[in-house]
């Protein structure tokens, strides 16, 4: 069935995709934004670790293959709002050396833009969704920009128990900026605190997109179709055009959507699955695929978190799972010998009763049990992201296994590097280092034999040109005009810092450019 | 969601209830409720629920009457977007019922030839528990299924959720709820 053609179709409704949406929408193009999950309401965030799971995937697994495989469902989202339903919402944002790492290391690949040319963006995300922190103290380690809308959040002893050992070690904590309510803002009411962030914030004090950007776009008339799965993207007879695309429906019914424009924000798995799928005989290995780089340079960033136990009550679970506390002071490239890439630290989540039960692992019966009780009082965590340098052979491929819609399943192939890994286990020492300095009465560090992941990154990076890229640095694909891919899969490296902020402030900056050229792109 | 399915999840949600069957007719009721009122089970074997109910204990006292034979045969019974098990975040492929069968087989195939043929159940408490310290640690000669320290890690949260991700279990710890959505009862 085919739908009346659209200016711009766009596959999936997560935070790049409500960015597209809201801009374009705002321009006066019509927009449809085809999503295969729920049209999730505040009303369904149930405060529960359990019921929380339901705002994640359930559908066919992407297949996680590699030395070190991706933990992926746990960040992905599924439906209205992606994962950023339930993301934590800490808003870091990249520094200027991260835009230039071939420049200053000779290792992977400088971004076509620079800090500046995002900066400007970064300040007016800040202000759109909410921000709330101390940007001049976070300008200790990146240039001065506006102020954040609001002040920081409050402070509990979980967070500000770590003080004390991060100054021992010469790090440096200041008050974390995170994309949520310090107070009432623009009409959302100010954060209570209870810490159930990460099952989706219910009163819509954490800026997710259905209180922000994907909120506007609807108010302003774009159209969302929950439940609807894209399978291909489609092209002109030959090849220049894409035209529109292909999905099913609620009913699992076949549908084109033809539109001007093609905008792909279904995040780093999907987005190359889909440009691999779509392949024609003027396409043979897929979409924006003649280089053969869609689905190459996935990244991810691992985790190093140390536990520390306190005797007195440090009330584990308040707060928010956002961090209470952020520190720049590991994220030279060359900050530990024998190890390369950037470190971003935090410190301060809330925790749940699961994640009492997450710190331990190991134990089980009366042993738990006992535990439970003591981190019910003074458990508590600092966590050290650490950057994944870019890799061709940590790709994304097609599978021969096939969803019940007949498309291949995605393939995520990942290793880290040995510079990974010696920067994972320089993590550890270091937080261990900072724990013993607390009053804490144990502290341990959170490895198994499972290298923890978080974010993903990559699959249709951004470049200078099509001997380096799929996509210049607005997302536009260098092989097709009017087929634009939005969010992380653009990024050509990944920073060690939480990605979402720039997510969006790279989204704004592409968003804008298309309306702007939004007449020689269409056609 | 439309109005009919949020209505039934709000209700479910709210109460911290499933729907389970008990005596021909469907009625909410929390895990703990059902597995006090025997509620029959839909997928699980006999044999399987009590694998289930014995390694639950194990890992989690309390866990087999909070119910976790009960929530885990809900919610394999149903549609692989409705499961709240951490198996879905585990990126386990749906349908979740096969990788709970072929994990309770396995334990139990591993305890049958290591214990002179006694299922799981079986076992005294302190060979229960000496078993599950090997399959965490991926010690058990003759495993057949999926990976032990997996199976165990699933298991264990299974049981983690239905004794400490309660209301209930929360209040037992003395720690503060404070749930958004506010449940109308405990679990």
């Amino acid at each position: 069935m085919s739908n009346e053609k659209v200016d711009v179709v766009i596959v999936g409704a997560g935070a790049s995709g409500s960015v597209f949406a809201n801009v374009l929408t705002k321009a006066g193009k019509k927009v449809v934004l085809l999503e295969n999950g729920p049209d999730w309401q505040l009303t369904d965030l149930i405060s529960s670790d359990i019921w929380g799971r339901r705002v994640k995937p359930a559908g066919p697994p992407v297949l996680l293959e590699g030395k070190n495989p991706f933990g992926y469902v746990s960040q992905a989202g599924w439906g209205v709002g992606g994962a950023t339903l339930h993301y934590f919402a800490n808003f870091p944002r990249y520094l200027p050396t991260d835009f230039k790492i071939k420049s200053e290391h000779n290792r992977a690949h400088d971004w076509p833009i620079a800090y500046e040319d995002v900066a400007p963006f970064y300040d007016r995300v800040a202000a759109d969704l909410g921000v709330s922190g101390d940007a001049k103290a976070e300008e200790r380690w990146r240039p001065a920009g506006a102020p954040y809308p609001m002040p920081p959040m409050k402070t509990f002893p979980n967070g500000e128990v770590w003080l004390k050992g991060a100054e021992a070690n010469g790090i440096h904590f200041v008050p974390a900026a995170v994309g949520m309510t310090s107070q009432e803002y623009k009409g959302r009411p100010a954060c209570i605190y209870d810490g159930w962030c990460h099952v989706g914030c219910p009163i819509g004090a954490l800026a997710n997109p259905v209180v922000t950007y994907l909120g506007e776009a609807r108010r302003a008339g774009a159209e969302v179709r929950p439940f609807s799965t894209v399978t291909r993207v489609l092209t002109n007879a030959d090849g220049t055009r894409v035209t529109g695309v292909e999905y099913y429906d609620a009913q699992k019914q076949k549908q084109v959507q033809e539109a001007s424009v093609v905008v792909l924000a279904a995040w780093s798995a999907q987005n190359p699955r889909l440009l691999l799928n779509s392949a024609t005989d003027k396409h043979p290995d897929g979409l924006a695929n003649k280089n053969k780089l869609v689905g190459k340079f996935m990244m991810t960033h691992h985790i190093a978190g140390t536990w520390a136990l306190f005797d007195e009550d440090i009330t584990p679970h308040m707060g928010t799972v956002g961090a209470q506390f952020l520190s720049y002071d590991r994220y030279a490239k060359t900050s530990y010998p024998g190890a390369f890439g950037s470190s971003f630290i935090v410190a301060g989540a809330a925790m749940k009763t699961n994640d009492y039960a997450s710190a331990r692992p190991d134990l089980f019966g009366p042993d738990l049990a006992a535990f439970m009780k003591r981190a019910a009082r003074g458990i508590t965590r600092i966590t050290f992201f650490g950057e994944d340098q870019p890799q061709l052979e940590n790709r994304i491929e097609l599978a021969s296994d096939k969803d019940e819609f007949g498309m291949p399943l995605a393939r995520l192939i990942h290793s880290f590097d040995d510079d990974a890994m010696a920067l994972w286990n320089a993590n550890f020492d270091q937080g261990m280092k900072v724990a013993k300095a607390t009053n804490a009465k144990e502290v341990w560090p959170g490895k198994g034999p499972v290298v923890p992941t978080s974010h993903l990154h990559g699959g249709a990076i951004m470049g200078t040109g099509p001997e380096n890229s799929v996509t210049n640095s607005y997302g536009q694909t260098h092989e097709i005009a009017n087929l634009w891919m939005a969010g992380p899969c653009i990024f050509p490296s990944e920073g060690a810092s939480n990605p979402t902020y720039t997510i969006f402030a790279v989204s704004l900056r592409g968003a804008e450019n298309l309306a702007k050229n939004f007449g020689t792109v269409a056609g | 969601m439309d109005d009919i399915q949020r209505r039934a999840f709000m209700k479910g949600a709210a109460f911290g209830a499933f729907a389970f069957t008990v005596g021909g007719a469907e009625v909410m009721l929390t895990p703990r409720q059902a597995h006090a009122q025997n509620a029959p089970l839909k997928t699980l074997t006999a044999d399987q629920a009590a694998t289930l109910d014995a390694i639950g204990e194990t890992l989690v006292p309390g866990a087999k009457t909070a119910g976790i034979t009960n929530f885990v045969d809900q919610q394999i019974s149903g549609p692989p977007e409705k499961a709240l098990l951490q198996a879905r975040i585990l990126n386990v492929r749906p349908p979740y019922a096969n990788f709970y069968r072929a994990s309770l087989n396995a334990i139990d195939g591993a305890s049958d030839k290591a214990n002179g043929g006694r299922k799981f159940a079986q076992l005294s408490a302190d060979e229960q528990h000496n078993f599950v310290n090997l399959m965490r640690q991926n010690k058990i000669d003759g495993w057949q299924g999926p990976p032990a320290p997996f199976v165990y890690g699933i298991l264990r949260s299974d049981a983690v959720d239905v004794t400490y991700a309660t209301m209930e279990g929360y209040a037992a710890l003395g720690v503060p709820y404070m749930p958004h959505i506010a449940p109308t009862a405990r679990w």
